[in-house]
């Protein structure tokens, strides 16, 4: 269809006007990360651009830059506290552990589970999918208290051993993941033609080696598109974390130590923000065009 | 190579039973052709033949021995699907070889093997390429070269010309009936196109809501139909079916015209028939008169749909003649190709 000019132009201003509103926080948040302390807390006015950027920051949160001794070099001395507490490297590297890890986990059980639910036919298939999802119905802080006290007995918080709480916390975020992970790729082998199968069958191929050579492969977008949407999740969690790990901090629960009596540290948190940002947003990008495609679960054929 | 057998084949999908007891002998090296309109069961056959489907009575031997619990892995078929059904993210070399190399040929003989069949199908520079990357002629070929690179002994086609565009599928038509030629390995070829089974087969079967209506060579069933329904189905325009009675040495239509009776039957006095005759076994002559609706002259020939009493006849005249609608013209029927069909069974009389 013919859409005229005007419409055309005030079609696409909204979009970016939309577009604005909704990156505007992302971009404030990484303006803000590289601002001194001095443009981040203007009494007398709001301060866009005039400042001379920096990037003491990231050295503190992500390069481990001591902040007493950023503090004295800045010469403000005395009365700054939690001088290792900003250091985040270790942050990092935990949430990598536990985000790659329930990754992982889930991606291994969905792939063979959505298999299963695509190509085999058994009792209660799709009752067992109705089900599954059924899981996800349940919001998280409702199961909480149960699931501390579960972890205690069962050994799998941090406070008894550092190496179970990135099991525990995998573990879990594995759990919260599996049905979303589940019904994508469900919906991406459905989109693979049976009759491709069945050739493959045909051709020489077992069950697994059908599997393994012919359908896995032919969902490799599918499977990286679903792998990246649980990693966001995991990446950016914050209740589970905060309430079954303490030695082990992830990015948002460490953000959220920032905010501390003394005041908020608005330029760390928005210097981890941003940088913790990063990967998600490579991520995406590189498998941007299977995650359109399987947010609409398989209703759009090529 | 082998025959393949089917011993009173029944397919049940839940308690809805689609094919009923089909009993079939393909011999070794022949081309069979299943044709029968849409949702007759002919890929349902297929299927099973391949072992795709499960048989639910009945037994299918491929060489002799029964296959019916037998992995389609292991029948040493190949099949051609109509969507072709390749592997999308493999090259068109990876897609010829798969199968030999799960079979654990040794890479000299995958060569030669993949080099022959781009050879015969010529894919020859088109071998590192992805099927995204081909037009459906090519895609179609790809699919025939993963199947005759496995030197199988039997092949198998579900309606492999469909997604062709006209042209393409007269020419592929020619490829595959040679490849045959080349070849001769036995081949169950499914379609619903007509033109396919008569040009290709050397036996055709003709398949009606799960029940085989007749078996036979192409010519065999053209000339010599066992009932109405292969009688209306093969053809192009179809037989003229006129109702009628036996009276005297006549079928009297409705509206009380005669035709004279075929030379060969076996019509009882007083039986009601219908009576057969294919459109271009009508002649200008003296017989009976009927009033021209429409003329389609085809070039070599006049497709001529009249009527009379109260029927409707199309008849094929090859000479060229001033026909004006409304006008009347005197047709004869060729006594030695008419058929007489029982008009309450549908068998021929
Ligand atoms: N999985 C199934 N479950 C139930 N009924 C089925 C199934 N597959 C096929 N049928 C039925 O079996 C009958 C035969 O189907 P089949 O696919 O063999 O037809 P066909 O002759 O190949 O038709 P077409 O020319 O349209 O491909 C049809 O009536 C169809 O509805
Ligand atoms: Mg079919």
């Amino acid at each position: 269809m013919e859409i005229s000019r005007p419409w055309r132009v005030a079609r696409d201003f909204l979009a970016v006007f939309v577009t604005g509103i909704f990156m505007f926080p992302m971009f404030w948040w990484a303006l803000t990360s590289v601002k001194p302390m001095y443009a981040i807390f203007d009494k007398d006015k709001i301060v866009w651009f005039d400042f001379t950027p920096t990037i003491v920051n990231y050295a503190v949160t992500i390069l481990g830059l001591s902040r007493s001794q950023l503090a004295i070099e800045q010469g403000f001395g005395m009365g700054v506290t939690g001088d290792g507490g900003y250091d985040s490297r270790q942050t990092i590297l935990d949430s990598a552990i536990v985000s790659v890890g329930s990754t992982a986990l889930t991606m291994a059980v969905a792939v063979f589970a959505a298999y299963a639910l695509s190509r085999m036919a058994f009792k209660g298939r799709l009752s067992y999918l109705n089900w599954v999802l059924g899981q996800r119905f349940m919001p998280p802080i409702a199961i909480l208290i149960p699931l501390v006290t579960i972890y205690k007995a069962a050994g799998l918080r941090d406070t008894d051993n550092v190496y179970m709480g990135y099991v525990g916390l995998s573990l879990i975020y594995a759990l919260m993941n599996l049905p979303i992970a589940l019904l994508l790729m469900k919906s991406f082998f459905d989109d693979i033609p049976k009759d491709v199968d069945e050739a493959a069958m045909i051709d020489g191929a077992t069950r697994w080696q059908t599997f393994r050579k012919i359908v896995l492969p032919m969902a490799k977008g599918g499977v990286a598109a679903s792998a990246v949407l649980c990693f966001i999740f995991a990446w950016t969690e914050f209740l589970l974390s905060l309430f079954l790990t303490t030695e082990i901090r992830t990015v948002p629960v460490k953000i959220q130590t920032f905010v501390t009596s003394t005041g908020s540290e608005w330029g760390f948190i928005s210097a981890l923000g941003t940088a913790a940002i990063v990967p998600s947003f490579i991520f995406i990008l590189l498998v941007q065009r299977h995650l359109v495609r399987g947010l609409t679960l398989g209703s759009l054929k090529e | 190579m082998a025959s393949v057998t089917l011993k009173n084949i029944v397919k049940k999908y839940g308690d809805v039973e689609v094919v009923h007891g089909v009993d079939l002998t393909i011999d070794d090296g022949k081309f069979v052709v299943l044709l029968g309109p849409s949702g007759c069961g002919k890929s349902t056959l297929l299927r099973m033949i391949a072992g795709l489907e499960s048989v639910t009575g009945g037994d299918v031997e491929i060489a002799g021995s029964r296959v019916n619990d037998v992995h389609p892995k292991d029948r040493n078929i190949a099949m051609v699907f109509q969507n072709y059904a390749l592997y999308a993210h493999m090259t068109v070399k990876d897609n010829m070889s798969f199968s030999l190399i799960l079979a654990r040929r040794p890479q000299s003989e995958i060569d030669e093997k993949v080099g022959w069949a781009a050879k015969i199908l010529n894919l020859e520079s088109y071998l590192k390429r992805f099927p995204r990357e081909l037009s459906g002629g090519q895609r179609q070929r790809v699919a025939m070269g993963r199947a005759i690179v496995r030197d199988p002994a039997v092949f198998l086609f579900d309606e492999p010309l469909s997604n062709l565009d006209a042209r393409l599928r007269v020419q592929m038509r020619t490829e595959i009936k040679d490849l045959h030629e080349r070849l001769k390995t036995t081949t169950v070829y499914v379609t619903h196109d007509q033109i396919e089974a008569m040009t290709m087969a050397d036996t055709i079967v003709i398949l009606r809501d799960g029940i085989i209506e007749q078996v036979g060579t192409p010519l065999d069933v053209y000339d010599f139909p066992a009932n109405l329904f292969v009688a209306e189905f093969i053809g192009s325009p179809s037989m003229n079916l006129i109702k009628g009675v036996v009276e005297g040495g006549h079928v009297v239509t409705k509206g009380g015209v005669k035709l004279p009776l075929p030379k060969k039957h076996k019509a009882k006095s007083g039986q009601k028939v219908v009576y057969g005759i294919r459109p271009e076994h009508l002649d200008v002559g003296k017989g009976f008169a009927v009033k021209i609706l429409v003329t389609e002259p085809t070039g070599p020939e006049i497709h001529v749909y009249s009527e009379f009493g109260e029927n409707e006849i199309c008849a094929i005249l090859r000479e060229r003649r001033d026909l004006k609608r409304g006008s009347m013209l005197e047709l004869a029927p060729r006594l030695d190709k008419a058929h007489l069909f029982d008009a309450a069974s549908g068998k021929v009389i």
